[in-house]
């Protein structure tokens, strides 16, 4: 799915990532773990395009294409979705068109027929009660007045119906209640498939229980600094990150 | 003609000769210049002759359920109008014969009122027509009425004064607007009076032709425990200039200005609103947006002035500004003027650009560049569209603007 080679990236002059190496294969679930500031979000921006962050060595390959020649709504087409860890609210602009806007384009660019009023309305219920949000979420602004855990169950709503490749779950599972996380990862459960790949950035083993993911990962220092199974996770919620370093820079 | 009005007129006209139009001298007119309007519609610009008359029909308002009344270059057409029996529409011919000091009353030409100037003076001097509406007490008219300026270019010199009774209510929605088979100049001066307990919701849509100069007044006054709520909109014309002239006169009366101008190309829009509190607990919003393309350049001048014994007045006026382009130029200035201590009033005014996260978030789901500047830019305008309560009105206004930003056509219904 995606081939991450030795990805320096800066932010206002200051190297945040330092040669990231990273590999996702079709249909497998990462997880991405570390501390605060170590990068975790800036990796899932830079996939997604946005701007501010200079990539001064290394590649990235999705699908085949070089990714960092794509802008974001051409990612956003070829199937990437940024769960964001902080959603932005955008009074005015309504939730379920903004996703019909985002739906048609993207079948638009894959030659396929755009879907019509009725068909789109059927998908968006559908998908509403996968994530047991309720209709009244659909007229609203984007994220207008929701709460914090609304807008991340918003974000894997809006996942659930573009329907993407490859999903970066940039902590999705922050300021959801014990509830809320159940309901998310049910839904997350339910979009996995052999074509879609997803990582999931979290500070929390408690998330792992529900998603059980191919591999882990440890990002700190702006390096991948250890690999491993759903046991790591574990591991790190047992002892910290301090031994990963320790062990790395040896 | 009666002779009381002909020597208003007369006098308006002596007014205009030795004061001219207003020039950039004059601090009210700062960034406003009127000098040009020689150039472009002839020595006596103020006479200039119309092209071929417009038909009603080409721009109605649709879904908009409403009582019409049309103005075509300046003059009534109660024959292209459709006029309600519960109030009164008189013009100007009809009201010399029946009522003449109305008449007078209404073609007074005060140079003393704020913003008076030459562009009033040749309002009365000139008047190609003018009529008043009057709504008695408590009635309440079922339907909005249209009242449909149709210019084809020419000169249009045009006196609306609206009275409206006790308890009364009209909702008016003044739309000016035409072809442009020729250049002209509508001079638009609307006097509004509400008694006490009266309502009135005023819709005022300025989408002229390009070659179509707009200088419009609105004058409003306000008895005890009315209310005033005004809709300005405007998005046609070369260059438009509206005074808003509104005086709380006793107490419990209330006031809300909106204004909302989405301008491109060369467009110059420049507004002038004068909030005076006379009386005590009265109320007055204003609320000023622009979205600025191209080389267009827009100037709000918001006036609030609180008298001595205004006490418990509550005030608040913002104006934001969208500019989409670095050649697009504001010039805005929020003015306060407070004559005792019990008052509360907030002003601001803001320039931006748009908001990158939300740009960077609506392309992550899909839209393009150009969709997501435009998509916010409409948002950023419908915010003020939202209140208005005429949802015929608010599609109309909607649909024209989003015809000025290209890339919007796709997107038809996606603004909450
Ligand atoms: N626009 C920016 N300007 C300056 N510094 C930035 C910017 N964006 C990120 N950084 C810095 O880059 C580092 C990595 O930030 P990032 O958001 O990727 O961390 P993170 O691993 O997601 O942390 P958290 O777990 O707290 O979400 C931080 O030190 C942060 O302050
Ligand atoms: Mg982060």
């Amino acid at each position: 799915m995606i081939k991450i080679e030795n990805l320096h990236v800066s932010v206002g002059g200051k190297e945040i990532l330092k040669g990231i190496n990273l590999e996702i294969g079709d249909g497998e679930v990462h997880a991405i773990m570390g501390p605060n500031g170590s990068g975790k979000s800036t990796l899932s921006n830079v996939i997604a395009g946005r701007d501010g962050y200079e990539v001064t060595q290394g590649s990235i390959t999705y699908k085949g294409k070089d990714l960092l020649e794509m802008r974001p709504e051409e990612r956003a087409w070829e199937g990437i979705f940024l769960a964001f860890q902080y959603p932005v609210e955008i009074p005015g602009v309504n939730n379920t068109y903004l996703l019909k806007a985002g739906v048609n384009a993207r079948r638009k660019h894959q030659g396929e027929q755009e879907l019509d009023a009725m068909e789109f309305m059927q998908l968006v219920k559908e998908k509403a009660k996968l994530v047991e949000l309720d209709q009244s979420f659909l007229s609203r602004g984007v994220n207008e007045g929701f709460s914090g855990g609304e807008k991340k169950r918003n974000e894997i709503f809006q996942m659930a119906v573009l329907e993407p490749s490859l999903a970066l779950l940039d902590e999705t599972d922050s300021g959801l209640d014990i509830d809320a996380l159940r309901i998310v990862a049910k839904g997350v459960n339910t979009l996995r498939a052999a074509n879609r790949s997803i990582v999931m950035v979290t500070h929390y083993q408690r998330l792992l229980d529900y998603i059980k993911p191919d591999v882990v990962h440890v990002l700190a220092d702006g390096q991948i600094l250890k690999s491993g199974d759903a046991s790591l996770a574990l591991e790190l919620e047992e002892r910290g990150y301090d031994w990963v370093r320790a062990e790395a820079h040896v | 003609m009666s002779n009381a009005l002909n020597h208003i007129r007369e006098s308006a006209w002596r007014t205009f000769e030795v004061d001219g139009l207003p020039s950039s001298r004059d601090e009210d007119w700062k960034y406003t210049d009127l000098s040009r309007i020689a150039a472009v519609l002839g020595e006596s610009w103020w006479s200039a002759e119309a092209g071929e008359a417009v038909s009603a029909d080409d721009y109605l308002i649709p879904d908009l359920n409403a009582y019409r009344l049309v103005i075509s270059n300046g003059v009534v057409d109660l024959a292209a109008s459709e006029i309600p029996d519960a109030i009164t529409i008189t013009p100007l011919a009809a009201l010399l014969q029946d009522d003449p000091d109305a008449a007078v009353e209404l073609m007074l030409d005060d140079s003393d009122a704020p913003f008076a100037s030459g562009v009033t003076a040749l309002n009365s001097a000139r008047a190609s027509d003018g009529y008043c509406i009057c709504v008695a007490s408590n009635v309440k008219l079922d339907r909005p009425l249209h009242i449909l300026h149709l210019s084809s270019g020419g000169a249009a010199h045009i006196r609306t004064g609206i009275t409206i009774g006790n308890h009364a209510e009209l909702e008016i929605i003044e739309h000016f607007a035409g072809s442009d088979s020729a250049a002209g100049v509508t001079n638009s001066l609307t006097a509004i009076r509400l008694a006490a307990g009266a309502k009135c919701e005023h819709y005022r849509l300025q989408l002229e032709s390009g070659k179509q100069w707009h200088l419009g007044r609105v004058e409003v006054n306000q008895k005890a425990d009315s209310s005033y709520t005004l809709h300005a909109v405007e998005l046609g014309s070369a260059l438009s200039r509206v005074d808003v002239v509104d005086d709380l006169n006793e107490p419990g009366a209330e006031s809300e200005l909106n204004g909302l101008f989405v301008l491109s190309g060369r467009q110059h829009v420049d507004h002038h609103t004068r909030v005076a509190h006379e009386a005590p607990h009265c109320r007055s919003r204003e609320n000023y947006r622009t979205v600025l393309d191209g080389r267009s350049h827009a100037v709000f001048n918001g006036k609030v002035v609180v008298a001595k014994g205004a006490i418990k007045t509550d005030s608040a006026q913002s104006n934001a500004n969208l500019l989409l382009s670095n050649r697009a130029e504001i010039d805005t200035k929020p003015e306060l003027e407070i004559y005792n201590d019990d008052v509360k009033c907030a002003h601001g005014a803001t320039v931006g650009q748009l908001d990158k996260n939300q740009l960077f978030y609506l392309k992550s789901r899909g839209l393009s560049e150009e969709e997501a500047k435009q998509l916010l830019t409409f948002a950023f305008a419908d915010e003020l569209l939202a209140k208005m309560k005429s949802r015929a009105v608010r599609r109309y206004i909607e649909r024209a603007a989003f015809a000025k930003l290209p890339n919007l056509s796709g997107l038809e219904g996606i603004l909450v």
